[in-house]
């Protein structure tokens, strides 16, 4: 079904590295294969393979063949591979073509041509299968990253294809809505599709996978039998740059910090319309120079938590007690620094160093210097900061809190679809934060980084409903 | 491939020119909220041709077929007519778009001078805003013939049809500048972040 | 293209159409004075649009922006001496040229579905080449939002101020993460689209069901008349 021989590939951007190298794999019709490895492993680059946009729409040097069905990738046409794979992809921000759920749904098959009874039987039949009737005809940019994925994957269905790949499907998603997905994949191994996951979640994965290819630089590592891979241990797995087979659910996870340094925020009330609020809480107590994460399924408000906590949210009345002081919306805009999702988002200056620069009271090149050594930014000062990896953009907005002498470090998710090894720098660099006398406040799903660098857990879900009693 | 197939535009270049064109129209927005005070009307095309200079620059890298600068300045103005400027501008962008198109073709698409000066053609479209506005003042305030000779008079001396080549110039020569500083920002910032 | 319930139906092509007239005849003032009865004809539809659309704000702006406009004309124009009286003068009358349109076009983006606008060009016959790139801009349009509140959001934390010599360096701050991240954002769009058959050489189908109905008919006879009666305006 699907062939690899001996394929090679170098994208055209990077001229240093093969981000395949002489890789070759066979996977049979009604398999469900799991490829993993650490970051720039090449898994991507497999998938991309599989679907055809390497070489069709990624343009590098490539050798060796691969081949879906018995057709060469590199002969056909995008279009016709449409037909044999569905693609489920990482971002859910990114891969709707479509403002509404419908239309997107059928996307796939209108592009096809199909006649249009054809079109609206498959979007019964697919909207019952995969359980989206009540997401049909929204706004999918008011959709949660759960219910994304989901019409993701509903759409890939209304088309088809033989083939599914899913690149990353779980970065974004919490855990009920990867026991969501869980549930898709289910539903195609009994359909007999062949199923393609490149994952750094493994646990869900799992259950229905047949076959484990671990990759690493570009090559096979090895390729085991699902028994045989669920035999390694933790240690072994994180030595190979992967994560914990377990599925750890981080909102049952409690640590106390007995420290009797708190802040307090007070009347913390928000929403974003005039009737639901989403934070309603008389008071919440948050330990002082600890790591803080911030646990809570999708949708309970985390995110809005943090934004109204470090003041971006003017309309949020709430009152910070801090030391002796009282903090406003205003005045915490200057005590904190938020490090968002999409870190993208705060990174302006033409080089590094001059992001650090603009950040400072008074301008002061050496103490940047400093700032940019402390966290491992050095060799990259002169770079543009949108062309660095996605750890260094992270490091580079906390050098600028760091700069602008932010005491409290807020994160969004700073680990979503890193690799273990990203993920334990992550943690070292919360660590370092800690001892550097910050506090540090931390969203996250992600269990293995609450257990690496930690020291205190709010759980919001729970904390909403003593509340409300 | 065949030579045939790679002068088609295929689906990558269809859209990429709705993103650019995306970009273009929501900083034509932006600056149209100055142009909501109707005496900075003018200054559009200042304003647009100057900023619309950096994504169109950028978009430049992307174009290699014939049609694509063509098709963006249609999108642009199909925008226009849903908000209500009229169906005009489509008609002068669709020249405009044409010579922009052949200017920067006849560099090869490759020539980054010759894309400036298309960005000055290309600008040429903001003046399709003004024309229903300027182009027969007589008929419109032949209306309001009622209220009296001197307001028309006064009137037609505020929007006379010189101001209509002056445009033009304005048009082209800040399309130029903008199309200059697009280029500057290409190698500031675009270039080293990777996505030119 | 928006997801807000509307109303009443009126077919895309019906809207073009009405957008095309107004801008004609209220903004372009084709036909002189004679026409007078029919611009006000012409005016009226967008209102009676947003009433129906039950947009009370829009409604109430609408109005009272466009009795202004009018009313200062015919108060001022005894009275306007000089420049400022000029310029005042100029600004209503452009108002009220230019408001009509600008409120028939929001009702349009407000009430239609991209895929909707699409099918209605798709049977006027336009190419997929148009077609195409035009429902990815007004999907586009959100992302842009978004990102560009995203950076907005950065850069009131980042403390960077307006003000003297850094303001060229603000737009440049703003606009640039916007471009760039719109931009990527952009890139992994189109190829998760074309993994799913975009642009194949085949003719695209669309689920949308689009036709004329009473409402449009009726604007096609008022429309009609305001025509033949400007043509009638020649001989």
């Amino acid at each position: 079904m699907i062939v690899f021989e001996d394929v090679s590939f170098k994208y055209a951007q990077n001229t240093e590295e093969n981000s395949l190298v002489k890789y070759s794999m066979h996977i049979k019709k009604g398999e469900c294969v799991l490829v993993c490895g650490p970051s720039g492993c090449g898994k991507s680059t497999v998938i991309r393979m599989v679907n055809g946009l390497i070489p069709h729409y990624y343009e590098g040097k490539m050798t060796g063949n691969v081949k879906i069905n018995g057709k060469t990738v590199a002969d056909e046409e995008l279009y016709d591979m449409a037909k044999l794979v569905g693609t489920v992809f990482q971002n859910p921000r990114t891969q709707f073509f479509n403002v509404d759920t419908t239309s997107e749904l059928v996307f796939g098959c209108e592009n096809m041509g199909l006649k249009k009874e054809e079109i609206l039987s498959r979007l019964d039949s697919v909207a019952d299968k995969a359980a989206v009737h009540k997401l049909m005809d929204r706004n999918i940019f008011k959709l949660s990253g759960g219910e994304k994925q989901k019409i993701a994957c509903a759409s890939v269905m209304t088309s088809g294809p033989d083939i599914i790949v899913l690149d990353e499907p779980s970065s974004n998603l919490d855990y009920s809505a990867i026991v969501d997905l869980e549930r898709m994949i289910e539903m195609w191994k009994n359909e007999g599709k062949t199923i393609l996951i490149a994952e750094h979640r493994l646990a869900y994965c799992m259950k229905y996978a047949d076959k484990v290819i671990i990759m690493n630089h570009g090559k096979k590592l090895k390729e085991l039998g699902k028994e045989e891979f669920c035999r390694f241990s933790d240690d072994e797995l994180h030595e190979m740059g992967l994560r914990s087979l377990k599925n750890t659910d981080s909102r049952r996870m409690s640590i106390y910090s007995d420290t009797r340094n708190k802040m307090v925020m007070n009347n913390l009330r928000f929403g974003y319309d005039k009737k639901n609020k989403i934070l309603d809480f008389d008071k919440i107590e948050i330990p002082a120079g600890e790591i803080v994460a911030l646990v809570g399924a999708n949708g309970v408000g985390k995110t809005t938590f943090l934004r109204c906590l470090c003041g971006m949210e003017k309309r949020c009345k709430a009152v910070l007690q801090y030391g002796m002081k009282h903090y406003n919306a205003k005045q915490r805009m200057k005590l904190m620094y938020l490090v968002m999702q999409d870190v993208n988002h705060q990174l302006f200056a033409e080089d590094v160093l001059d992001e650090v620069l603009i950040s400072m009271a008074d301008e002061n090149e050496e103490k940047a210097m400093e700032i940019l050594k402390m966290l491992d930014l050095e060799e990259v000062a002169q770079r543009h900061p949108v062309s660095l990896s996605g750890g260094q953009k992270q490091r580079v907005a906390v050098a600028s809190a760091i700069a602008a002498e932010r005491e409290i470090l807020l994160f969004d998710e700073p680990t979503s679809g890193l690799d273990y090894g990203h993920m334990i720098q992550v943690a070292k660099l919360l660590k370092g934060l800690k001892e550097f006398g910050k506090t540090v406040i931390v969203v996250t799903h992600d269990a293995e980084l609450i257990e690496n660098c930690c020291t205190a857990v709010i759980n919001l879900e729970a904390l909403k409903n003593v509340n409300n009693k | 491939m065949n030579l045939n197939k790679e002068n088609k535009l295929n689906g990558k270049d269809l859209i990429n020119i709705g993103i650019y064109s995306a970009i273009y129209c929501v900083l034509v927005f932006v600056a149209a909220m100055l142009g909501c005070i109707p005496i900075f009307m003018p200054l559009l095309s200042v304003i647009i041709p100057l900023f619309g200079g950096i994504p169109y620059m950028l978009f430049l890298t992307k174009v290699k077929k014939f049609g694509m600068i063509l098709i963006m300045t249609i999108l642009i103005e199909i925008m226009m007519l849903l908000t209500g400027m009229g169906y005009f501008p489509l008609l002068i962008g669709f020249f405009a778009g044409l010579g922009a198109e052949l200017v920067y073709k006849s560099g090869k698409y490759q020539n980054l001078f010759k894309g400036i000066i298309s960005h000055g053609v290309f600008s040429i479209w903001v003046l399709g805003n003004y024309v229903l506005l300027c182009l027969n003042p007589d008929s419109y305030f032949a209306t309001r013939q009622n209220l009296g000779e001197e307001y028309i008079n006064a009137l037609k001396g505020y929007t006379p049809m010189w101001i209509f080549p002056v445009l033009l110039v304005v048009c082209m020569v800040f399309g130029i500048v903008g199309g200059y500083l697009g280029k500057a920002l290409l190698k500031k910032h675009f270039r080293k972040a990777g996505i030119a | 293209m928006n997801e807000k319930k509307r109303k009443l139906y009126i077919d895309p092509r019906t809207k073009l159409l009405l957008l095309v007239t107004i801008a004609m005849f209220v903004m372009g003032g084709i036909g002189g004075s004679r026409m007078l009865p029919c611009t006000i004809v012409l005016c009226f539809i967008p209102l009676f649009l947003l009433l129906i659309q039950r947009e009370w704000k829009n409604s109430i702006i609408y109005v009272l922006l466009y009795g202004l406009g009018c009313g200062m004309q015919i108060m001022l124009i005894p009275i306007a001496e000089g420049i400022l009286g000029m310029l005042l003068l100029t600004v209503c009358v452009v108002v009220t040229r230019i408001l009509p349109g600008v409120m028939m076009g929001r009702y349009v983006i407000r009430t239609t579905k991209v895929s909707e606008f699409v099918a209605g060009m798709e049977k006027m016959h336009v190419t997929n080449k148009i077609t195409i790139p035009l429902s990815v801009l007004f999907r586009f349009f959100p992302t842009i939002i978004e990102e560009y509140s995203a950076i907005n959001d950065a850069m009131k934390m980042r403390d960077i101020r307006l003000g003297g010599k850094k303001a060229l360096q603000m737009l440049e701050y703003r606009l640039i993460p916007m471009i760039t991240c719109s931009v990527k954002i952009g890139e992994e769009l189109s190829a998760a689209a074309l993994t799913r058959g975009l642009g194949a050489p085949v003719k695209r189908t669309n689920i949308c069901k689009i036709g004329f109905g009473v409402t449009d008919y009726c604007i096609f006879t008022i429309c009609m008349i305001i025509y033949v009666f400007w043509i009638t305006g020649f001989v």
